[in-house]
């Protein structure tokens, strides 16, 4: 049974000028696989992640994650449910300013009643893999873009989620720290059987992932398996890209390998 | 869009956030024109009360101006600074720095102007109102409503000022930043939170200082604790928010098992955080909002001294004739018929003095028949007294002179007359006024007091000999004018300080009753306008803050919501973030007046004897109640916003 399972999903934004952002989309999610979602601006991919992060309601169409559709559980339900399956990953972090780096990696277990020595320490051997130890008690306006990106996915491994979703976790990182950012997803997903959906502009990120699903105007496009090599795989994913007509801007073609 | 049409869409639309400043200044406005329009009131004469009332809003003018000036000077500066980001991508556009004066100087005269004449207009559409209190309050027999250019041009003049005033001054508080520090905005540093430890130990101990000090002020000390302890109190306040609340927060946050739980994590270091920012802000509401409710406590007592005034004057008019007085019997002859033409009953209860030296003391003595004594007595209630031969009761001025009366045993003799007395007792009551009675007066038995033949040492016969005459009157309170040539002949003596020919005494207590009453209730009438602006202000510093913090706060909230924060935990935060921040200041503010009500308790038993335990409490929960009515529609407003995004 697959983790997560996205059958026929519409998104229609009602208003001045409808517009549906996502049409019909199906896909499924192993467990333990890291996925790439790629396509243009404006193909759905903010939409998709969305929807999957519960904070968006569909039109039409089913999602099921662990089983369980959470676009039918009441809201207090709902936050209980985010709490607990999910983990989130953003572009511009997202950490709360006023908490050190290892209160924000507490933060979803303080939610959860976990007793303190649990807490503490899960922090340090997380800590310990992540490689944040010497900054915990920093304040995020004190670490480095990609020591922040860090303690985000920490924040979003702790709870031991069903799924991790990150929405361009490269894009405020230098290539030095969005590799360090990538090989930590991937090992995450390899060796612990996390799974990831990724949303991303990037060929270079989407490279390290099992797959790539690409949409287009919010319909499926494409879909291509990673293989052994990353480069031929980032080849291959630069070729459907060209197909899908994309900006050329989308490519970043400063960071070829 | 011209350049001026920019400055009105920056007002227009950003106008919730000016929402609080706005309705402040308007109040401002509003209360300074209906004091104008009192001051240049043509019905005004140059009446004991109608001056005071003027100078009391003179002085209330002066008072609201320099604090409206603060207020907006403060608030317009915060305001300023959370728009730094909006002012770096004009400066980024192109725009110049003296662009830039020029926008916020147009933006705060719009605001300004708008205020002013919202202010006039609200003042004018009230002032019939205001103006019926007053009557009521200085009894007068009508107040009408009148149009003049005066009160207009004062409040237009006066603000006019005053917004040129701010708008100058406010464009300076752009430092001229590198057009990336301002794009970067406002919450930048905001984060760190140190609070020195040997500084906060220090606001602790001065506002323990200062407390111990007003609870143990004396009548010997006040005057000094007067200046020691405000500036004590005000220092240690400010050290309080700016580190001991911060030591406490860290201390608490070393706990991990207290602060590493549910809501808690977020809650207190929000709290922290906006605690640390407006640190200053919170000094400011605190002083402000004691001033207020010191002013209005304060004004509130001296109505309950006129409430004591009626145990301490029982007497209804009182007429003392001195030797030589010719015109004694035409005197008391007019004041019985015009207490007829008033249709007042009375009792007159005249009491003959005789004047002695005491040999205990050296003192002279007023001593008293006791059947004439009894009379008046039986008048006013009160149980007679029956001194012995030989015997004498002391006759009390005050509440206090009672107790210490109580505790002195005298035997005398009155030296002139050779008449031996023991004095151990005092008559439980107050009859005289405490000014129309000698400090030692006594009663002594009738044959006693016939025994008393010689005059007072250096006297002629009759000389040291005075008729008191005592008014019972029941409905006191309604002797107003009565005896008035008499109140002006004694008037005119006191002007030319010529007491020759004046050989006679009267005082009205009803009338000064009335005067002390209405003159009080002009000072708190004045004084609960002046407080209401004040905890106006203090509360939209409070919401401009809120505000200017709501983008942040908003992704926050967000953030959250993903995180898996469910809606009852997002509104615990909101409480917990939101209570500090209008209850803190609030609290130590009541500590302060509380304490500053119990030294000036010490400073009323000196006057008079009177508790304002009742009057604070009253007011102390006046202010509570609106100030709880403020947070519930802050806080529905604030969450409403939270929830827009």
């Amino acid at each position: 049974m697959p983790l997560l399972k996205i059958d026929e999903v519409t998104k229609v934004y009602e208003g001045k000028v409808t517009h549906r952002a996502l049409n019909q989309l199906s896909f499924e999610v192993e467990k333990g696989e890291f996925l790439a979602v790629m396509g243009p601006s404006g193909s759905g991919k903010t939409t998709l992640l969305n929807l999957i992060s519960t904070i968006d309601s569909l039109t039409a169409g089913e999602i099921l994650i662990d089983g369980i559709n959470p676009h039918r559980l009441d809201k207090n339900e709902l936050a209980l449910f985010r709490r607990r399956k999910l983990g989130f990953i953003f572009q511009d972090f997202n950490l709360l300013q006023m908490l050190t780096v290892e209160e924000n990696l507490v933060l979803p277990l303080t939610l959860d009643y976990v007793p303190v020595n649990d807490m503490a320490t899960r922090v340090l051997e997380l800590a310990k893999r992540l490689d944040l130890t010497p900054i915990l008690h920093k304040r995020p306006n004190e670490i480095s873009g990609g020591e922040a990106q860090r303690t985000a996915i920490g924040r979003a491994l702790i709870h031991k989620p069903a799924i991790i979703l990150a929405d361009e976790p490269t894009g405020n990182l230098d290539s030095k720290a969005s590799k360090d950012v990538l090989d930590l997803l991937s090992r995450v997903s390899a060796n612990e059987g996390a799974t990831i959906v990724m949303v991303t502009h990037d060929p270079i990120a989407a490279s390290y992932c099992d797959r790539v699903l690409f949409i287009k105007d919010g319909e499926f496009f494409n879909e291509i398996y990673g293989d052994e090599r990353r480069q031929t795989f980032y080849q291959r994913i630069l070729n459907v890209l060209s197909l899908l007509g994309g900006n050329v801007n989308d490519l970043s073609a400063t960071r070829l390998p | 869009m011209t350049f001026r049409q920019l400055a009105y869409h920056n007002v227009f639309r950003n106008r919730r956030s000016y929402a609080a400043f706005f309705l402040a200044s308007v109040v401002s406005v509003m209360v300074f024109f209906v004091y104008s329009m009192f001051i240049f009131h043509p019905l005004f004469e140059e009446d004991g009360l109608q001056v005071l009332a003027v100078r009391g809003m003179f002085i209330a003018e002066v008072v609201l101006y320099i604090f409206t000036l603060f207020f907006l000077f403060y608030s317009m500066s915060a305001f300023l600074q959370a728009r730094s980001k909006e002012f770096g991508i004009l400066m980024h556009l192109g725009m110049t720095k003296k662009q830039l004066n020029k926008l916020i100087f147009f933006e705060t005269m719009i605001l300004g102007s708008v205020s002013t004449v919202a202010g006039i207009a609200f003042g004018f559409a009230f002032s019939k109102f205001f103006f019926m209190i007053g009557r009521e309050i200085m009894e007068l027999e009508s107040l009408p409503l009148y149009v003049s250019w005066q009160p207009f041009a004062l409040t237009i003049g006066a603000f006019a000022s005053l917004f040129i005033i701010i708008s100058v001054i406010s464009v300076a508080f752009i430092r001229t930043k590198g057009i990336l520090d301002l794009l970067q905005g406002y919450w930048k540093v905001d984060e760190i939170t140190n609070a020195s430890r040997w500084l906060s130990f220090l606001g602790f101990l001065l506002l323990g200082i200062s407390y111990v000090l007003a609870s143990v002020v004396t009548d010997e000390t006040v005057y000094t604790m007067v200046l020691i302890i405000p500036p004590l109190a005000t220092l240690g306040t400010y050290l309080f928010f700016t580190h001991s609340v911060h030591s406490l927060l860290n201390f608490y946050k070393r706990r991990k098992g207290v602060y590493w739980h549910k809501t808690r994590l977020v809650s207190l270091a929000e709290a922290s955080v906006k605690l640390k920012d407006s640190a200053q802000m919170f000094f400011i509401v605190t002083i402000v909002s004691t001033v207020a409710f010191l002013t209005v406590g304060t004004l509130a007592s001296f109505m309950s001294y006129t409430g004591d005034y009626r145990e301490s004057n029982p007497l209804g008019l009182v007429y003392i004739s001195f030797d030589g007085n010719s015109k004694e019997l035409q005197h008391i002859e007019g004041l019985t018929a015009e207490l007829e033409e008033k249709e007042l009953a009375y009792d007159l209860v005249p009491l003959v003095v005789k004047r002695q030296t005491s040999t205990f003391t050296g003192n002279d003595v007023d001593i008293i028949r006791m059947s004439e004594f009894n009379r008046l007595a039986a008048a006013l209630g009160f149980e007679p007294a029956y001194p012995d031969r030989g015997e004498a009761l002391f006759i009390p001025y005050s509440k206090e002179s009672l107790k210490e009366l109580g505790k002195s045993q005298v035997q005398t003799e009155l030296m002139e007359s050779g008449v031996e007395l023991s004095i151990d007792q005092v008559y439980p009551h107050i009859l005289f006024p405490v000014h129309t009675v000698n400090f030692n007066s006594i009663v002594v038995n009738d044959l006693d007091y016939a025994a008393i033949d010689e005059p007072l040492q250096g006297y002629a016969d009759g000389e040291s000999t005075f008729t008191y005459y005592a008014f019972d009157i029941p409905s006191w309170e309604e002797t107003v004018a009565i005896g008035s040539d008499l109140t002006a002949q004694i008037e005119r003596a006191v002007e030319q300080e010529d007491f020759s020919g004046l050989n006679f005494f009267f005082e009205n207590p009803g009338e000064d009753y009335r005067w002390f009453k209405s003159s009080f209730a002009i000072l708190l009438f004045i004084g609960v306008m002046v407080a209401a602006v004040f905890l106006l202000a203090a509360g939209s510093f409070i919401y401009f803050k809120l505000y200017t913090g709501l983008e942040r706060d908003r992704k926050q909230y967000l953030l959250l919501v993903r995180l898996g924060m469910t809606e009852k935990e997002l509104g615990r935060i909101v409480n917990r973030q939101l209570i500090p921040q209008f209850f803190l200041p609030w609290v130590v503010a009541l500590l302060h007046s509380t304490f500053a009500f119990i030294s000036l308790q010490v400073v009323w038993d000196e006057f008079a004897e009177l508790s304002i335990l009742g009057e604070m409490i009253l007011v102390l929960t006046g202010f509570t109640i609106a100030q709880v009515l403020y947070f519930y529609l802050i806080r529905w407003r604030y969450i409403a916003h939270l929830q827009a995004s």
